[in-house]
């Protein structure tokens, strides 16, 4: 019998293997208190890492590997969240909210689970973005059915569906002063949503400016970001840095593969996207570095500026692989937590 | 006033003057004293009384008295010499009569004067005797104390010996003390007089440990003679048994005819073991059990059917009798066969010194010499093909090998792909995980090894068959790896306990490696065959087309681009098949390189792919390329098929196929190229792309016929 098993062992031994080999991680978030950071992969788990032993002097290489690991969706987890107490978690078709005090036990289970109202579809549509806006305490969910929905957290009800997408929406972002909402999607448009009167106010189809058009990679918008002015994006056509208010690129970013991941960070831009590097730009286009990861493809970065937790600033980056990068500085990666 | 004489008064004064009487004196005693001394020296005690004795009026007279005489007569004779001088000074003729009776006075002070000094001289000498005396008494006195003293030293030195005496008794080991008073019958132990006494108490025991001790070496001489009684018996009954076999034999010759009559070949099995009293422990274990899982298997299936029919294991002795009974005839030689050898050879190097290879080569054969006899296992399949295994026996090694060989029932064609797959070199390798059968399981044959030269076994398993642990399993022997024991020794609970399960994998190895040299065959025709249970798995219609299956190298494997990503996850050993996929549609070509693993298809094979259709695409710079070999490696389980699974390989195969299709057809159209696209859509999707890494539908959902994302 210990025969058997031990080629049953060494079957599951394989299939580990192969499943660590082609897992994805699509979305991190950082606790609140900055000392935690959940990973949510292709097979529906979240792993939390403890970022605060994994950077503790005497780290060893078990503190690199998840405190916790539970299955948390069906599907995979495609983004993730965090308010000030949960972790909000979304994959094919709903939005599950975690607390994060209870998460780091065994065996915890979702807090809630919500479903935004879909038309009816031979498949559920997923949920590629969410976006929280501090200012309403409102959740706002993107994804497969091409629409906005809002959904108020106070009371868990869908409050608005803002409709305009041709094409599933690849990804959000919030202006920070005016309560405006830009999406992006794989149709090829950048739409700005005003969200007091839940109306389009304007529309960059991105793939029609021939300087940044690559119609070989498709149209799509992967990534966008946003600062006053000012928003980012990329995908199918090249990283353009637009001025909002005029709807003109300003500066168009020398990088041939598609990007899936922009932020601003200081006066930089780091974006990540197919290929193992991390991108630093200067707002003039320049390349400012390329610093290696251990992924062949990144999906996300995730910048820790938690005040509470100042000793764990670090950026992480996750994508094609089994590991989240950690980089202490942006100057190079220190390790790997893996899952 | 003076008692005695009447003192002259003439002063002779100054001590000077008494001094210079005194010098004088000794002469004039002596000279006057000798001879009255003499004298009575000479007429001793008879004279004593008769003759005046000074000695014995010194006795009597007190020397303070006499001290007083001495002073008066002093001063009397000072006296007389004052008045003489005066009387001189004056002058006249009857001064001259005055004076002459003055000296007369002072002639009788000086006689008194002598005498005392004789006096004097006399109690001196009396005086030192009695000292001298005294003194010699005292010496004696000493001399007593001395002896005295060192008999008391001498006394004492017995007693501190006495008292460290050690007595042979202490050494003796006795019982308790609680044990001796509960066991000693009361005449010995006498616990009145010994509870008290320690002495006594000692003395007891003793004679309690001598009783026992007595009666002990009584039970002893009875034990001996029992023993001497059961001998003798023994050697009756051997007796008796030996005359016993002839009578026997001749019975069972008498059956044979009976036997050969009713069909009961129990003779044939007698032989085969009688044969098996030859072998080595190890086989010998392996035929037992063999033979016993054998009849156990017969039984179980021929409860309706006629039994010895389809016998699925047959055991056999192949090998020489003579020679193995000639290798065991001296028993000694045998076991003792390496330290022997080893000096021998030492010998011989010294006698002849030919070249040193011939010798090596003739030690290394020595070594690794077979022994004459090995066991044959036929295990027969469902579909009449048999595996033959037949073990050996390395008695220099004490490890046993096997060899394998596979025949089916009808003549197969060999695919070249397929060269691998019924080898006997590779056939049985990893049949429990990590058990290639290259390295030996006995870690004591390294140190063998290093002595003749022998750098691994694996350059001598094509001759000598594959030591596989469970070979060894199967032959009982056990060579833990945490603690080496001295000799290791057949052991059949162990072989029994791993017979059944290794027969059953044995039978799924060679079915599954049948079933897989059955698919090569037209996979090197290009044609993956689906059978129709598994046709629901895949769309009717793929246009993909399987152009190329062939072997590759290990070394090529590992230097292939694209499947770093396995080789670094460790899932690319050498035990491991490797085999190229070419799978085509019109200009795209899709490379699959197969890592087949030896224990297929309970471990699933794993693809690379690398697409060759505008530029190259792989796992790292496509994700769809990614997503594809995922398909094929992770969602395999749902390919698998019907049990036991044979179909595995060519249903991934068959998913390549349409996954290549589903690829190009999604492939979105560049709007700035000319003219119609390559390959128009005819899936039916129900989206094109999905989730952030835009996803093809690449999942085939079976009644519908749609494809959507997973």
């Amino acid at each position: 019998p210990s025969r058997a098993s031990s080629s049953l062992s060494l079957q599951a031994e394989v299939f580990q293997a192969l499943q660590r080999l082609h897992m994805t991680i699509f979305s991190q978030s950082v606790s609140p208190c900055g000392k935690f950071l959940a990973a949510g992969n292709n097979y529906g788990q979240i792993a939390i890492f403890s970022l605060s032993a994994a950077l503790s002097s005497e780290a060893k290489e078990e503190s690199k590997k998840p405190v916790v690991t539970f299955q948390a969706h069906d599907g995979p987890v495609y983004s993730m969240v965090s308010t000030d107490r949960h972790l909000l978690s979304a994959g094919d078709g709903e939005v599950k909210a975690w607390l994060w005090v209870e998460m780091l036990k065994k065996g915890c289970k979702e807090l809630w689970c919500r479903q935004p109202p879909y038309r009816t579809s031979l498949e559920v549509p997923e949920i590629n973005a969410l976006l929280l806006v501090p200012k309403e305490n409102s959740l706002i969910l993107a994804g497969g059915d091409c629409q906005l929905h809002t959904m108020d957290l106070e009371t868990g009800t869908f409050t608005r569906v803002l409709r305009g997408h041709t094409d599933y929406i690849h990804c959000l972002a919030l202006r920070e002063r005016s309560p405006e909402v830009l999406s992006g999607g794989e149709d090829g448009a950048v739409r700005l949503w005003d969200l007091r009167t839940a109306k389009e106010v304007q529309t960059i189809e991105v793939y029609k400016h021939e300087e940044c058009s690559r119609p070989h990679n498709g149209r799509w918008i992967g990534c966008l970001a946003t600062d006053s002015d000012w928003m980012v994006c990329g995908g199918g056509p090249a990283l353009t840095l637009w001025h909002l208010r005029s709807s003109t690129p300003t500066t168009i970013f020398p990088m041939r593969a598609p990007q899936k991941h922009v932020t601003f960070y200081q006066d930089l831009i780091l974006s990540a996207g197919q290929g193992r590097c991390v991108n630093q730009w200067q707002l003039s286009g320049e390349l400012k570095a390329q610093v290696p990861g251990s992924s062949p493809g990144l999906l996300s970065l995730s910048l820790n500026q938690q005040p509470a937790a100042p000793e764990c600033k670090v950026l992480t980056a996750a994508g094609n692989s089994c590991r989240v990068d950690v980089f202490t500085n942006l100057g190079y990666r220190a390790f790997s937590l893996s899952f | 006033m003076p008692p005695v004489l009447k003192p002259t008064t003439t002063p002779v004064g100054t001590t000077m003057s008494s001094e210079s009487s005194k010098k004088r004196k000794p002469k004039v005693i002596r000279s006057d004293g000798a001879p009255p001394e003499g004298k009575r020296n000479r007429s001793d005690t008879e004279q004593e009384g008769k003759y005046y004795s000074e000695e014995a009026e010194m006795d009597l007279r007190d020397p303070g008295r006499d001290y007083e005489l001495y002073k008066y007569t002093c001063q009397e004779l000072q006296r007389l010499m004052a008045e003489i001088q005066d009387l001189k000074s004056r002058g006249g003729k009857d001064v001259a009569i005055e004076i002459e009776e003055r000296r007369i006075q002072s002639c009788v002070h000086f006689m008194t004067l002598k005498k005392l000094n004789r006096l004097a001289h006399i109690r001196l000498k009396k005086g030192r005797d009695q000292t001298h005396e005294a003194k010699q008494k005292v010496d004696a006195y000493h001399l007593q104390l001395q002896n005295l003293l060192y008999e008391v030293m001498h006394l004492q030195k017995e007693i501190t010996k006495c008292l460290e005496f050690k007595s042979k008794h202490e050494e003796i080991d006795l019982v308790s003390l609680e044990e001796f008073y509960e066991e000693a019958p009361p005449d010995i132990s006498k616990a009145e007089v010994t509870m008290g006494d320690p002495h006594q108490q000692t003395l007891a025991r003793l004679d309690w440990e001598l009783e026992q001790r007595k009666r002990l070496a009584e039970k002893y001489c009875e034990c001996l003679s029992n023993k001497e009684k059961i001998l003798k018996e023994i050697e009756v009954k051997k007796e008796y048994l030996s005359s016993l076999q002839p009578r026997l034999n001749s019975i069972m010759q008498a059956s044979l005819p009976v036997q050969e009559y009713l069909f009961m070949p129990f003779d044939q099995a007698h032989k085969q073991y009688e044969t098996a009293r030859h072998l080595p422990p190890p086989l010998y274990v392996l035929f037992v059990q063999a033979t016993a899982y054998g009849q156990a298997c017969a039984h179980m299936k021929s409860s309706s059917q006629p039994p010895r029919q389809d016998k699925t294991l047959s055991v056999a002795i192949e090998g020489s009798v003579d020679e193995a009974k000639a290798l065991f005839k001296p028993p000694e030689d045998s076991q003792d066969d390496e330290s022997d050898s080893d000096a021998e050879e030492e010998q011989t190097t010294k006698r002849r010194r030919p070249t040193l290879g011939v010798q090596l080569d003739d030690k290394r054969k020595e070594m690794l010499k077979r022994h004459p006899l090995s066991v044959m296992l036929d295990l027969k399949c469902k579909d009449d093909s048999v595996l033959h295994l037949t073990f050996f026996y390395l008695m220099n090694l004490n490890i046993m090998t096997v060899k394998a060989k596979v025949t089916t029932a009808t003549e197969l064609i060999t695919p070249i792909s397929a060269g691998d797959l019924l080898s006997p070199d590779s056939v049985l390798s990893c049949l429990y995980p990590g058990d290639h059968g290259k390295k030996t399981p006995n870690p004591a044959n390294q140190y063998q090894f290093d002595k003749v030269g022998i750098l691994t076994l694996s350059d001598y398993v094509l001759e000598l068959g594959h030591p596989y642990l469970w070979v060894q399993k199967l032959g009982g022997l056990h060579f833990p790896k945490e603690q080496p024991q001295q000799t290791v020794i057949a052991d059949h609970s162990l072989s029994a306990s791993h017979m059944e399960t290794t027969m059953k994998l044995l039978k799924t190895r060679v079915q599954s490696r049948l079933a897989l040299h059955k698919q090569f065959a037209s996979l090197e025709h290009g044609i993956v065959p689906v059978t129709s249970d598994c046709q629901y798995l895949f769309p009717a219609k793929v246009v993909s087309r399987l152009v190329k299956w062939v072997t590759v190298a290990h070394e090529d494997y590992m230097e292939l681009h694209f499947t770093k990503d396995i080789v670094d996850a460790g899932l690319a050993g050498d035990t491991n098949l490797y085999y190229m996929a070419l799978v085509e549609r019109g200009t795209a070509k899709l490379q699959a390189a197969v890592v087949l693993n030896p224990g297929y298809s309970s471990i699933p094979p794993i693809f690379q792919l690398c697409l060759n259709w505008k530029g190259e695409k792989t796992n790292s710079n496509d994700d769809n390329i990614r997503a594809m070999e995922s398909e094929v490696n992770v969602c395999y389980k749902e390919l698998c098929g019907p049990w036991p699974s044979h179909q595995l390989l060519t249903n991934q195969l068959q998913r390549l196929c349409v996954l290549l299709d589903v690829y190009l057809e999604t492939e979105s159209h560049d709007d700035s190229v000319e003219g119609p696209k390559e390959f128009p859509q005819e899936k039916m999707c129900l989206r094109l792309f999905r989730g952030p890494s835009r996803m093809k539908p690449f999942k085939y959902n079976h009644p519908q016929g749609f494809f959507s994302h997973r």
